[in-house]
């Protein structure tokens, strides 16, 4: 039995047959993240509307993860499955005509546009995209880190649809000087004078013609949790820039000094340690590749002089992804891509067939490269929020 | 439900090859409510009447176990930049019922 093995076994209070389900083990209700040291057990409930079996981190604001079971098939999250997160709270009621955009700053007129007058500003525009949460496997960190504790669900890969920023940034018009897009949406703060969740990217990337105020995902209306009725989409980045219930576009001329852009949504530029203090830091934006094995979990017993197939799903983050190798302790193996179904950021399925299995596979993983040859560490690159994890995840399978 | 559609909109969707419509309806939803309720611990009461209005129970209860310095900080960070109204009194118990709570080792989530 490896550690890992052991240690999952000790937080379930239970033997290794629970480990057997796929991915996650889930007891009573409860799913095992397996979070070192724990608390690791979460429960599946209660229901949110539109869901269906998520892992339930946070009930108000909803933090919900889905199980890696939601992985296990195809390319595309459906919606019932895709992760939710808010910072503040939300309204839970939206009168579609009543609502409107802002948008304003260094502009040449500001205006207010209606949902209409947004989904009019341009031709629109389908791209399927993996939307990710920079904290995505904060739970997983070792040493651990405070905030929400995900395992690895808090991502999924949907078809957005809307109109470029760009056409709607060209209802008010941009004015010189500009330098950063920020986006505010209908969340609020329960506190005065508590930072309202307010998002910035630069430019260049606002520019881009895949960047998105999007109105739906996969071809339904954003349901009220995902941001209903319009969210950002930049396709490549965490979602963290993904602002939900979009209502306020401001085209800012300097540095974006707000706080969850310039205090937090940051890591280090160097390599820090948990004593490490007044380290230089940069916003985490860009999402690197990531690949998992859906098809086994850890601790699961496979056949002995037989051979295996494992098979798994992974992405390219920002660029598409080039290739998926399977690694173990000395050695490794190149996994068979799945047809590219839906552009660089989707995600792609891959499967490897091991000729014969001739002992336990310990430790074995997957590491993804991207095209412009990103590709996943060996080890945690730790980082005191736990963001932008993409180590090479582990498992590891009993031959027998 | 109401589908608000203009026509210039729908006219410029027919020639965006199969694009679902934009059409904008009203939406709303009901959200539960947290089931969990706090554990036994020094200062119950404190933290409930002072984290509960943000945090419902499952957020503190799935927290790693760290330090008691950390909490104090996590705290010293709500009231700061959270604007949470704590004082100074209620702050340090909250960090004790926050460290109390870790120690229960039998403790693993809310059940």
């Amino acid at each position: 039995m490896s550690s890992t093995l052991t240690r999952r076994a000790l937080i379930a209070g239970a033997g290794t047959a629970a480990l057997a389900a796929p991915a996650l083990a889930k007891l009573g209700g409860m799913i095992d993240l397996g979070l070192p040291g724990g608390p690791s057990l979460r429960p599946t409930t209660p229901d949110f509307p539109g869901k269906r079996d998520m892992i339930v981190q946070r009930i108000r604001p909803p933090l919900l993860e889905a199980p890696m079971e939601a992985f296990a098939k195809g390319t595309i999250t459906p919606n019932d499955r895709m992760f939710v997160r808010w910072n503040w709270p939300f309204p839970t009621e939206v009168k579609a005509a009543e609502h409107r955009v802002a948008v304003g700053g260094a502009v040449k007129k500001a205006v207010s546009l209606t949902l209409d007058d947004i989904a009019a500003a341009g031709e629109t525009v389908e791209i399927v995209a993996v939307n990710q949460c920079a904290g995505n496997g904060r739970g997983l960190s070792e040493p651990r880190v405070t905030g929400t504790q995900w395992g690895n669900g808090a991502m999924g890969c949907a078809k957005w649809t809307g109109v470029r920023l760009k056409d709607v940034l060209a209802k008010a018009g941009i004015a010189e000087g500009a330098t950063r897009v920020r986006f505010a949406g209908l969340d609020v703060p329960l506190t005065d004078g508590a930072p309202q969740f307010i998002k910035s990217i630069p430019m260049d990337v606002a520019m881009r013609g895949d960047v998105l105020v999007a109105w739906a995902m996969n071809d339904e209306p954003l349901p009220i949790l995902h941001g209903f009725p319009l969210r950002i989409v930049v396709p490549g980045w965490f979602s963290t820039y993904w602002v939900k219930m979009l209502s306020t576009i401001e085209v800012l001329t300097g540095e974006d000094e707000s706080h969850y852009v310039a205090e937090t949504y940051r890591w280090p530029t160097v390599p820090v340690t948990p004593e490490s203090k007044d380290f230089p830091t940069v916003p985490i934006t860009a999402m690197p590749p990531r690949s998992f094995i859906t098809s086994h979990a850890d601790g699961e017993t496979v056949a002995k002089g037989k051979p295996l197939t494992l098979e798994g799903m992974a992405f390219g983050g920002d660029a598409a992804l080039a290739k998926v190798e399977l690694v173990g302790e000395g050695w490794s193996a190149e996994c068979e891509l799945g047809p590219d179904e839906h552009g660089p950021f989707a995600f792609r399925r891959w499967s490897v067939t091991l000729p014969e299995v001739s002992g336990d596979l310990a430790a074995i993983g997957t590491k993804a490269t991207n095209i412009n040859g990103l590709t996943q560490p060996d080890a945690l690159v730790w980082n005191p929020s736990g963001y932008a994890r993409n180590v090479i995840e582990r498992i590891t399978l009993v031959a027998r | 439900m109401r589908a608000l559609l203009v026509l210039p909109l729908v006219l410029a969707l027919a020639a965006c090859d199969g694009a679902p419509t934009a059409s904008f309806a009203d939406a709303a939803i009901v959200l539960p409510d947290d089931p969990n309720e706090l554990p036994a611990g020094p200062y119950r009461a404190v933290v409930e009447a002072n984290c509960t209005a943000c945090h419902s129970p499952s957020t503190m209860l799935q927290q790693p176990r760290v330090s008691r310095e950390k909490w104090e900080s996590i705290v010293g960070k709500m009231r700061k930049l959270y604007k949470a109204p704590v004082d100074d009194e209620a702050a340090r118990q909250v960090v004790d019922y926050m460290v109390a709570i870790q120690s229960d080792v039998s403790r693993e989530t809310p059940q």
